[in-house]
């Protein structure tokens, strides 16, 4: 339900986001990637600890699949989940090797 | 006014935000030595100091003195150069490129690759790829970053050199004997040169020498 907001508290867009994890369009920073993170579902121990360790909560959990979410538009690909993640569930993957994850903007975020 | 070739270089804050100047200052100033009015430009508009942030440097390149004095940024490039190839995924980086343009990427995946993240690569007249990244061995050379950042390293250290190389046959709008007296890495800027790979395509201008 969105919140309503009276006039005089309108705040820019983006100064409050409803973070963690929430993907939003005009708020993609997806192209500063090198690499992204590839969770292997298998490994992964479901721990949170790339849920904590991510600057940007970049990282959720699925309740209803029981399996963490990765969102692609905002991540900007920093692989702190990927030095931290116990279990070893995560891998950094060049950007390039995935035809998907296109935003194409027209001038810099 | 002449035509004035507008080169854009796009390149990754912080990281890459010294090798993509370096390309940008060494391409003007080797033109220069060839007697042609120059101007090279860095961090106008971008906010370049954020680690990976896509960002631009500038150049332009006339026969005739330029007027644009005070615009900064290139609206219409006739060359683009891309530092690291990941910006094609997440940039329309030939937003404003006259027909006929060139498009330098620093990569070693195949040209026929590279062509699929650009969907408007029907306005390009020649593409080229070059492998700086392996050719030098080093992304970074340091982080002399853009706020007054001394240049110890030396310009055209790093991947720059062999980028400048694969400019230098591409546009033909600089010679290679000058960027040599620039760049400190001149054994990679040779093999930039050498091993630059370039695809002509239909729309190719007769301006740009041997290349397209």
């Amino acid at each position: 339900m969105p919140i309503k907001i009276p006039k005089d508290r309108e705040v820019p867009f983006g100064a409050i986001t409803p973070a963690p994890v929430k993907q939003q369009e005009l708020f993609i920073t997806s192209n500063w990637r090198i690499v992204r993170p590839v969770i292997d579902h298998e490994k992964c121990t479901r721990c949170f600890t790339c849920y904590i360790a991510c600057p940007d909560s970049c990282w959720s959990f699925n309740d209803k699949e029981e399996k963490m979410e990765w969102n692609w538009k905002f991540c900007k690909g920093c692989q702190i989940c990927i030095h931290e993640c116990p279990a070893d569930a995560l891998s950094a993957a060049p950007e390039l090797d995935f035809e998907d994850g296109v935003v194409r903007l027209e001038k810099p975020f | 006014m002449g035509k004035v070739t507008e080169i854009t270089v796009w390149t990754r804050g912080v990281i890459m935000d010294k090798e993509a100047r370096d390309v940008a200052n060494a391409f003007a100033q080797a033109a220069k030595m060839e007697g042609k009015f120059v101007q090279s430009f860095d961090n106008y508009e971008d906010l370049p100091d954020r680690v990976l942030v896509t960002t631009r440097k500038y150049a332009r390149i006339s026969d005739e003195e330029i007027e644009m004095k005070y615009l900064y940024t290139n609206a219409h490039p006739d060359v683009v150069v891309i530092v690291e190839p990941t910006i094609v995924k997440g940039i329309n980086v030939l937003k404003g490129m006259p027909e006929g343009g060139i498009l330098i990427i620093n990569t070693n995946r195949p040209i026929d690759y590279m062509l699929k993240f650009i969907p408007n690569a029907d306005l390009l007249g020649a593409i080229a790829t070059v492998d700086a990244d392996g050719i030098s061995g080093v992304k970074t050379v340091d982080f002399s970053g853009s706020e007054g950042g001394v240049d110890t390293a030396g310009i055209g250290a790093g991947i720059a050199a062999p980028i400048l190389g694969a400019m230098a046959r591409v546009t033909g709008l600089a010679k290679k004997e000058n960027l040599a007296k620039i760049v400190s890495d001149v054994a990679a800027l040779e093999r930039g040169y050498n091993e630059v790979k370039l695809q002509k395509f239909r729309k190719a201008r007769y301006e740009f020498g041997q290349g397209a």
